[in-house]
């Protein structure tokens, strides 16, 4: 494991489950692997959605919702929540625990999950608000990337 | 408020419980046998049940628990129709819902409604052949499982974790509905943790599993199944059993908004439900007798309970502390033990108390004069970061 800056580079292979790549989201997928993270915007009304959907605040969408695009989001959001897991619910996560597991609201507004990781972590379960940012997780041999977050303030 | 036309018209009239761990016993053959006791107990043969509902949770993306064969073959109910229905723990309301539109046709003069269960015989066996219960590929439309959202409580915890920081609520707090539901579990001889009363100290020294929530906090894993019989209050007249009668029905939805309304992490869908289930039988929160809230984990029940308005958005920690919801409560919450400690067959545990509690069929834990009791249903997709969606509200009562 190597890092730099806001990218993690992992080279052990992958054990866990992977990640359910499909239609509606490759692009975002993509997008992390250029270290970018995308969010669903609607370029009527700029509002932004994650993971894919039909507009939500315009009364008209286009077919297949095709007024939407993947847009570079900030990258920073809101510590929304957040809880740690103690038990391995897998032999795979066994030298993870304890990981602590939240909700981000991005600045953009959606809400997405992931684990926070580094040394700042919250000090307990009333201890969210702080400034998160995105940290990409590159799995080269297996050719995806994940998003990671940690605290920056 | 005027009761609505249909509010009265149907009623449970026959309920079949088989609880315990079922090892030697299929799935299958534990919900025809449920199906069986709940015909023999509303005092028909299977020759008059005209259409079947099999009650389970994979609609909800809840890959457990699902087997390949109709319940109706194995107990040879002849009938018009049988189909499955169900999300996740929403199984009774929805059922209702439906039979009522077979009974209102002619379709069926009695409809069978049954859920059955088999996650504890399911996970004995997964350990036996050395699995972890882990797929390759989180499902598709899923989000989180590579990223270590590996089990309900990894998302479920998220509500209580977000309560906690809202509004100040403690893990004592929600170890007190913990310690409430347990000690309604000593007055049920059914409920798996009978003879095993807990203290809030047992709350707070179990492991933590996904903090805030501790072992505790989480619901049983279980076996079994429950069947009941859904008629017209016209037929229910000339049956042995006193009528349940089916006072309203309520629903409510949030799955468009899971991903940007973050009041779904201090709230359930209970507005429109109550409002529907509560408009339609004509009742207020102050009839409400007893409830059998779905309590897949502490912290739904903390919701419900404020989302009903028997305490204030925010002062449902206080409220639980205080033992409102235990024997001898303002409000009796979950009086079987509920999924916490009675036994997990969806909302079906629920429904199951609240039919014998209109009854008066509950013994020691029985709730006096106990005219109304609401049963409420949660589940959905499991689409981390968002919660389960639908919630249901289904009001019984003593009287049309």
């Amino acid at each position: 494991v190597s890092t730099q800056s806001n990218v993690i580079t992992v080279s052990t292979e992958w054990k866990k489950s992977w990640p359910n790549i499909d239609e509606d989201n490759s692009k975002f997928y993509d997008g992390l692997k250029e270290h970018k993270l995308l969010v669903w915007r609607c370029t009527k009304c700029g509002s932004s959605y994650w993971p894919v959907a039909y507009c939500q605040k315009c009364d008209h969408n286009e077919a297949f919702a095709g007024q939407m695009r993947w847009e570079q989001a900030s990258g920073r959001g809101k510590l929304f929540a957040f809880n740690r897991h103690y038990m391995a619910f897998s032999s795979a996560y066994k030298d993870e625990v304890p990981y602590c597991y939240a909700i981000i609201e991005l600045d953009e507004g959606p809400l997405i999950s992931s684990t926070i990781i580094g040394d700042k972590q919250p000090k307990d379960v009333y201890d969210v608000g702080q400034t998160v940012e995105v940290v990409y997780e590159d799995h080269p041999k297996e050719g995806f990337t994940l998003p990671r977050f940690r605290i920056v303030g | 408020v005027p009761k609505h036309p249909s509010s009265g018209k149907y009623a449970i009239v026959g309920l079949g419980v088989i609880a315990g761990h079922q090892p030697d016993r299929s799935e299958r053959i534990v919900g025809a046998e449920a199906a069986r006791l709940a015909i023999e107990d509303a005092g028909l043969t299977r020759k008059d049940i005209g259409g079947a509902i099999d009650l389970r949770r994979s609609g909800g993306g809840g890959d457990r628990a699902s087997y390949v064969d109709a319940y109706s073959r194995v107990l040879g109910l002849k009938n018009n129709f049988y189909y499955i229905t169900g999300r996740g723990g929403a199984l009774a309301g929805l059922g209702i819902a439906t039979a009522q539109s077979f009974l209102d046709r002619g379709v069926a003069d009695y409809v069978c409604l049954m859920g059955a269960v088999s996650d504890w015989s399911q996970a004995q066996e997964s350990k036996k052949q050395g699995h972890r219960g882990m797929a390759h590929a989180e499902k598709r439309g899923y989000w989180g499982k590579s990223l270590g959202d590996l089990r309900a409580v990894s998302h479920h915890s998220w509500m209580a974790a977000r309560h906690m920081a809202v509004y100040g609520t403690t893990s004592k707090q929600l170890g007190a509905i913990s310690v409430a539901q347990r000690a309604w579990a000593q007055l049920n001889p059914e409920a798996f943790m009978y003879g095993r009363p807990m203290t809030i100290e047992d709350h707070q020294n179990s492991p933590l599993i996904a903090e805030p929530y501790h072992l505790l906090d989480i619901s049983l894993v279980s076996d079994g199944a429950i069947a009941f019989i859904l008629t017209t209050a016209e037929r229910a007249k000339d049956l042995p059993k006193k009528p349940v009668y089916v006072l309203g029905l309520g629903f409510g939805e949030v799955s468009a908004e899971l991903w940007w309304e973050k009041k779904n992490f201090t709230h359930m869908a209970v507005a429109p439900a109550k409002e529907q289930a509560f408009g339609q039988a004509g009742i207020t929160v102050k009839d409400v007798d007893c409830a059998q809230f779905y309590d897949c984990f502490t912290a739904e029940v903390l919701f419900q309970t404020e989302d009903y308005g028997f305490c204030k958005k925010g002062e449902g920690g206080a409220f639980m502390e205080a033992g409102n919801i235990g024997p001898g409560g303002t409000i009796p919450v979950n009086t079987s033990g509920g999924l916490l400690s009675c036994y997990h067959l969806g909302d079906l545990t629920g429904m199951a108390e609240s039919v014998r509690q209109i009854r008066g069929d509950c013994g020691t834990r029985q709730i006096q004069d106990c005219d109304i009791v609401i049963t409420t249903g949660h589940g959905g997709e499991l689409v981390s970061p968002g919660m389960c969606s639908i919630h249901t509200c289904t009001v019984l009562g003593r009287n049309p």
